[in-house]
C-alpha cells in the first residue's frame, strides 16, 4: 500500500521519450505484422498478472462488500449476502461524510501546495545556471529516493514533543509555548504535519516534471514575447503556461489522486488521530477493517472511495489521451 | 550510454535469488527431526533470562519439542493476531490480554480446551483470570498471569529528598512527597500521558466508570463529575515530571525511561522493576514499591486487575504440542517461578503464597484487594480498538476544556459500545 | 520567483555560455533572489535527511539535550552497532533486496516483451490493453488488502516471500509498460530491420541494437520500481505474520521505535541504513533518473 502515494513513480505520460517529438514514420508498427500471433504471446504475462493479481482480487472486494464480513467470516469463511446492507450503513454515518469531507479538504490543500510550490521550483530551476540547477535537481532527487517510511519516521523526530528540533528552533526564536508542544496531540498541528510531509515528499516529483516540461517550451517564443515588451508575468500567463498545460494537469491529477490514497504517512504517524483529525478515507476503510473488524463496511466504503476517485480518473484520463491518443 | 550498472545489477539479483532458493525451505518444522512449536508471548511478559530458562527447562523435558518463542510488540497487536487466527498455519500458542479471549472465541478463531480444565487444575484458577477466559460456558483462555500497577519507586532518591515511601497512604501525601522528590535533574514521577490504566483507578476511587450501563444501554462515563475528578488528580500528578503528554506508557517503555536514572516513580505492574534492571544494572537494590495510594488511608487506590491468557489457535498445526506447552507454562512449577522473577500474581490462587516474600508482590497484594475491571461488556474491545480516552487525556494534559473534551470521548464510547455487533 | 528576470530563461544549456563574464557583479545583484530561493529550497530539501544522519552519529546525550546543535560536537557510530546488531537486521535487509531486485526484474522482463508488442507488433486489441495498463496503474492496492489475504491463504502463500514478490511485481508493472513502450517507439525500427538485413536474427538484432538504447529507460523503470518495492510497507506487514525471519526492513522499522523505546539515535541510523540504498542508486544515476523522466530533454 505504499504505493498510494509514491514519490517514486511518474506518472506514465512523463516519461516516453518521443511524445513531443515530430514521430519517425516508421516508428508505427508495419502492416505486416498485423495480428501477430507473437504479440499475444508477449502480453500473456502481463495481462495474467493483472486479471489474477489485480482483477480478481478487486471482485473479491466487491463481494465482500456485498456480504456480512467480519472477523467470524475472516476465519470460517461462511459469509451471507446481504445486499446493500453494508453501503446503507456506511452512507448513514455521519463520522462517514465527516470523513469525507475531510478527504476532500485535505486533498484540496495537499494538492494546491504541491501544485504552487512545484510550479515555483521548476521556474527556478530553468533560472538557475548550470551549478544551481545540478545542486537543487540533485536534493530534489534525493528527497524523492527517501523511503516513505524513513521520512516518516524523520518527521516524527523532527516534531518530537520534547527533543524535536522543530520545537527547539521555535523556543529559540521567542514562541516559548512551543516548550514541549506536543505537535501530533493537537488536531490542526497534527494534520499541518501530515500535509507538511506530504507536500514535502511530493514536490520534488513534481516539480522536475514541471521542469522538464519547461525544457521543451521553445526560446524564440520568450524572444518574441519579450520584444512585443510582455512582463515577467505575462510571459508565464501566455506563453509559457498554455504551452506546459497538458503536463500540468497531468500531474495535477496525479497528484489529486495520490494525496486521496494517502495511508502509509497517516497510518505510521497518527493512526488517523488524535480523535478523528486525521483521519481521511484509506485510514477510514483500514480502522474500520482492523480495528471494529468490519471488513464488510470497510470494503463498502473503499468502493466508495474508488467511485468517488473514479471522477478524478476520468479528468486524468482525458488528459492521458490527449496526449497520447495518436499512440494508442 | 552505458547500461552496465543495470547489468551488474540484474546479475547481482539473479546469484541473490539463487541464494535464496538454496537457502529457504528451513522454516516450519523444527530442527533435527523435532516438532517445532510456535509461541507468540508479548514483550514484557517475560524477561529474557526467564525466557532462556524456560526454553531450555522445556526442552530438556521434552526432548522431542522444539520449542520457539517469539516476543510481539503491543503495537498493532491485534491485527497481526487476528490475521494469524485466520491463517492456515498460526502459531501454536499466543498470549492475549484476557478481556479480548471472548471475542476470538466467538468468531471460532480458537481451540476449545474445556476438557482439559480439570487437569491443568482449573478449580484453582484466579476468577480475573479464567471468567474472560470463558465464552458460551467453554474454556478458551489459559490463565497465564495476573498482575495489577502499583508504584515502582528509587529509594535512594526518595532518601535523598527526605521521604518516607511507608508513609504514604494517600493521595495527598502521595502529591507532596513527589513534589519532594521533584528536583533538579530528578522527575518527580514519569507518567505518560495516556496511562488510562491510572487513569481509570484513580476515577474509580471517585466513585465514577469508565462507561456506565443504564437500563441495558452502556454510556461513556468520563464526563460525570467523578471522572472529572479523577482526570484533575492525574493532571497534577503527570505535571510532577517530564511523562510525555502525546504518548502512554509502552511508547516508550517506562521502565527503560526509568533506567536512564533520574526518574523517582513510575506506575507500573512490579515487574517493570526486572525490566529497570536489566537495562540498569546499578539500580538494582534500589527499587522499592508502595501501592497506588487511595483518597483516604484505609484504602489503597482502585487498581484495574490485568493479566493475560494462553489461547490455541483452531488453525495451530500442533494442537497437542501446544497443550503440553501450556501445561508446563501454567503449572506449577513454572508459575511460581514466574511470578517470583516477574513479580507477576501467579494464576492459581494456592500458589499466591510463593511470592509473599517479594516487595513488589506484597505491594500488589495490598492493591489487588480494590482490583476492578474494564466495563463488563464484549463490545469494550472496540473501546479499546481505538481509545478514545487516550486522546481525551492528551487533550485535557494540553490544555483542553476538559468537561468538553470529556462529553465528546464519553459520546465516542458509548457510541463504541453501541455500534459494533 | 516569477519576478526574477526573464532574461535568463535559458533552458537550453548550450546557449548560456555567451552571457557569462559581462556585466558580472549586476548580474549577481539582481540575481540574488533567485539564488536566495535556491538556497532556502536546498536547505528544506535536505534538512531532515541531514537531520536524520547526523542524528544517527550523535551521542545519545547529545541527542536528547535542550540545546541540540546543528553540528554534532562529537561522532559515534554506536547506534549503527545498535542497528546493526539488533534482531535479524542483516536478514531483513537481505530479504528486502531479494524481493525488491526479484519484483523489479520479473517486472522489467513481462514489460519488456509487452512494451515491444505494443510498439513494435499490430494486433486486435492493442488499445484496449494499453487501457487496462494505465488503469492498472491507479489500481486501489490499498483495498485490496483484504482479498489478497484471503486469495493467498487459500492457496497457501501466506508468509512467503515470493508473495511479496509477485505484489510488488504488480505494482511496478504497469508503470514499467508503459516507459518502455515509450521508449521502444522512439527507436526507428529501422535500425533493426537494418540489422537483420545483416544476418541477425529477429531477436538478435533487437539484443543488439534496440537494447542498449533503450538503456535509460530500463535504468528509470527499474530503479522507480526499486524505490515502490523497498518502501512497500502494509503488505509486507499483513502477508508475514508468523516466519519473522520473512519480515522485510519497512516493517522492521516500524517496529524499530516500540523496540527501541527512547533511543532515537538507534532509530535514526536504522532509517539511514533503510534509505541508504535508495540514495546511493538515485543519486548515483541521477542523471539517467531525470532523463528517463524529462526523456532526454535535460541535458545536465
Amino acid at each position: 500500500m505504499s504505493i498510494v502515494h509514491e514519490p517514486g513513480t511518474p506518472p506514465p505520460a512523463a516519461a516516453p521519450a518521443a511524445r513531443r517529438r515530430p514521430r519517425p514514420p516508421a516508428g508505427r508498427p508495419r502492416a505486416s505484422d498485423r495480428n501477430s500471433p507473437w504479440a499475444y504471446l508477449l502480453i500473456a504475462p502481463a495481462v495474467a498478472g493483472m486479471l489474477y493479481l489485480l482483477l480478481y482480487p478487486l471482485a473479491r472486494a466487491v463481494v465482500i462488500s456485498f456480504q456480512d464480513f467480519r472477523l467470524r467470516q475472516l476465519i470460517v469463511g461462511d459469509a451471507s449476502f446481504v445486499g446493500l446492507r453494508n453501503y446503507r450503513e456506511l452512507l448513514g454515518d455521519a463520522r462517514f461524510w465527516e470523513v469525507v469531507r475531510r478527504t476532500f479538504l485535505f486533498m484540496a490543500v495537499n494538492v494546491v501546495l504541491i501544485m504552487v510550490l512545484a510550479m515555483l521550483v521548476a521556474l527556478m530551476i530553468e533560472r538557475l545556471g548550470r551549478f544551481g540547477r545540478t545542486v537543487v535537481l540533485g536534493s530534489l532527487v534525493l528527497v524523492w529516493a527517501m523511503p516513505v517510511i524513513a521520512a516518516t519516521t524523520v518527521f516524527q523526530w523532527l516534531f518530537h514533543s520534547r527533543f524535536g528540533i522543530v520545537n527547539e528552533v521555535l523556543v529559540s526564536l521567542g514562541f516559548s509555548s512551543y516548550e514541549g508542544y506536543a505537535w501530533l496531540a493537537h488536531d490542526k498541528a497534527a494534520f499541518a504535519i501530515i500535509v507538511t510531509l506530504i507536500v514535502w515528499q511530493s514536490v520534488p516529483f513534481a516539480a522536475i516534471t514541471l521542469y522538464s516540461a519547461l525544457t521543451t517550451v521553445p526560446r524564440e517564443l520568450y524572444e518574441s514575447a519579450r520584444i512585443d515588451g510582455a512582463g515577467a508575468g505575462r510571459l508565464f500567463r501566455s506563453v509559457t503556461f498554455p504551452l506546459i498545460r497538458p503536463l500540468f494537469m497531468l500531474v495535477l491529477s496525479l497528484e489529486v489522486i495520490w494525496t486521496f490514497k494517502a495511508f502509509v504517512q497517516i497510518w505510521v504517524m497518527t493512526k488517523g488521530g488524535p480523535g478523528d483529525a486525521t483521519t481521511i478515507l484509506p485510514v477510514y476503510a483500514v480502522q474500520t477493517a482492523l480495528s471494529n473488524q468490519r471488513y464488510d463496511l470497510s470494503s463498502a466504503a473503499s468502493m466508495v472511495t474508488v467511485l468517488l476517485m473514479s471522477g478524478v480518473l476520468v479528468f486524468y484520463f482525458r488528459q492521458l489521451f490527449r496526449q497520447e491518443g495518436e499512440h494508442l | 550510454m552505458s547500461y552496465r550498472p543495470l547489468v551488474l545489477l540484474g546479475a547481482a539479483a539473479l546469484s541473490l535469488s539463487l541464494a535464496a532458493c538454496s537457502s529457504s525451505g528451513d522454516s516450519g518444522g523444527g530442527e533435527g527431526g523435532r516438532t517445532g512449536v510456535d509461541v507468540w508471548l508479548m514483550r514484557g511478559s517475560v524477561s529474557a533470562a526467564f525466557q532462556k530458562q524456560f526454553e531450555t527447562g522445556f526442552e530438556k523435558a521434552h526432548p522431542d519439542l522444539d520449542l520457539k518463542i517469539q516476543i510481539q510488540e503491543w503495537n498493532g497487536i491485534g491485527e497481526k493476531v487476528t490475521a494469524a487466527l485466520a491463517s492456515n498455519d498460526a502459531p501454536d500458542v499466543i498470549e492475549v490480554g484476557n478481556t479480548q479471549v471472548a471475542q476470538y472465541a466467538q468468531s471460532e478463531g480458537l481451540t476449545d480446551l474445556s476438557d482439559k480444565v480439570a487437569e491443568l487444575g482449573g478449580d484453582a484458577w484466579v476468577k480475573g483470570l479464567a471468567e474472560p477466559g470463558t465464552y458460551e460456558k467453554k474454556q478458551y483462555g489459559i490463565p497465564y498471569y495476573a498482575a495489577n500497577r502499583v508504584v515502582v519507586y528509587r529509594k535512594d532518591l526518595f532518601e535523598k529528598a527526605g521521604v518516607d515511601a511507608s508513609k504514604i497512604t494517600t493521595r495527598e501525601q502521595w502529591i507532596k512527597a513527589t513534589e519532594k522528590v521533584d528536583k533538579g535533574a530528578t522527575q518527580g514521577i514519569y507518567l505518560p500521558g495516556q496511562n488510562w490504566y491510572a487513569l481509570a483507578g484513580f476515577i474509580w476511587d471517585e466513585g465514577g466508570d469508565l462507561a456506565v450501563n443504564r437500563n441495558g444501554k452502556w454510556q461513556g462515563g468520563l464526563d460525570s463529575p467523578q471522572a472529572l475528578k479523577g482526570m484533575e488528580f492525574y493532571e497534577r500528578l503527570q505535571a510532577l515530571g517530564k511523562g510525555p503528554k502525546d504518548s502512554d506508557e509502552a511508547q516508550p517503555p517506562q521502565a527503560e525511561v526509568m533506567a536512564k536514572g533520574d526518574t523517582a516513580q513510575i506506575i507500573a505492574v512490579p515487574g517493570a522493576a526486572d525490566i529497570v534492571t536489566e537495562n540498569n544494572p546499578e539500580l538494582k537494590d534500589k527499587l522499592g514499591f508502595f501501592p497506588i495510594p487511595g483518597k483516604s488511608a484505609d484504602k489503597p487506590g482502585a487498581v484495574f486487575t490485568g493479566g493475560s491468557d494462553l489461547v490455541v489457535p483452531a488453525a495451530a498445526a500442533h494442537q497437542d504440542e501446544a497443550y503440553t506447552m501450556i501445561k508446563e507454562l501454567t503449572g506449577d512449577a513454572w508459575q511460581k517461578k514466574l511470578a517470583r522473577t516477574m513479580s507477576y500474581v501467579p494464576n492459581k490462587v494456592t500458589l499466591a503464597e510463593a511470592v509473599n516474600s517479594e516487595p513488589g508482590a506484597a505491594a500488589m497484594a495490598i492493591g489487588a484487594v480494590n482490583g476492578r475491571a474494564t466495563p463488563n461488556t464484549p463490545e469494550w474491545a472496540a473501546v479499546e480498538a481505538k481509545n478514545p480516552i487516550k486522546n481525551y487525556m492528551t487533550a485535557v494534559l494540553t490544555g483542553g476544556n476538559a468537561k468538553s473534551e470529556a462529553a465528546k470521548a464519553s459520546r465516542t464510547i458509548t457510541g463504541a459500545l453501541a455500534g459494533g455487533s | 520567483m516569477t519576478t526574477a528576470p526573464v532574461k535568463t530563461a535559458a533552458p537550453a544549456a548550450g546557449s548560456r555560455a555567451p552571457r557569462a563574464g559581462r556585466g558580472r557583479p549586476v548580474r549577481w545583484i539582481r540575481r540574488s533572489p533567485l539564488y536566495l530561493a535556491a538556497t532556502v529550497t536546498v536547505v528544506l530539501c535536505l534538512f531532515p535527511v541531514y537531520w536524520m544522519v547526523t542524528t544517527a552519529f550523535k551521542p545519545s546525550q547529545d541527542i536528547q539535550s535542550y540545546d541540540p546543535r546543528l553540528v554534532p560536537g562529537s561522532w559515534t557510530l554506536r547506534h549503527f552497532q545498535d542497528a546493526v546488531s539488533a534482531d535479524g537486521f542483516g536478514l531483513f535487509w537481505r530479504n528486502s533486496i531479494l524481493v525488491t531486485l526479484s519484483a523489479v526484474l520479473l517486472a522489467l522482463l513481462v514489460a519488456l516483451g509487452a512494451a515491444y508488442a505494443v510498439a513494435r507488433l499490430r494486433w486486435r486489441g492493442r488499445r484496449q490493453f494499453m487501457l487496462a495498463v494505465f488503469l492498472a496503474q491507479m489500481a486501489p492496492w490499498e483495498s485490496l488488502i483484504i482479498p489478497i489475504y484471503i486469495i493467498s491463504r487459500d492457496t497457501d502463500m501466506l508468509d512467503r516471500l515470493p508473495t511479496l514478490t509477485l505484489i510488488y511485481f504488480m505494482i511496478t508493472l504497469p508503470f514499467t509498460v508503459v516507459v518502455l513502450r515509450g521508449f521502444l517507439a522512439s527507436i526507428p525500427p529501422e535500425l533493426e530491420e537494418a540489422a537483420q538485413v545483416d544476418g541477425c536474427t529477429r531477436l538478435g538484432a533487437f539484443r543488439r541494437v534496440a537494447f542498449p538504447l533503450l538503456a535509460p529507460g530500463l535504468m528509470a523503470t527499474s530503479l522507480f520500481g526499486f524505490i515502490t518495492a523497498w518502501n512497500e510497507f502494509t503488505y509486507a506487514n499483513f502477508l508475514i505474520i508468523k516466519e519473522q525471519d520473512s519480515r522485510t526492513l519497512p516493517v522492521w522499522l516500524s517496529s524499530f521505535q516500540s523496540t527501541f523505546g527512547t533511543d532515537w539515535g538507534a532509530t535514526m541510523a536504522a532509517s539511514t541504513l533503510f534509505a541508504l540504498p535508495a540514495l546511493i542508486i538515485f543519486l548515483v544515476l541521477q542523471r539517467h533518473v531525470t532523463s528517463g523522466l524529462a526523456a532526454g530533454s535535460v541535458k545536465g
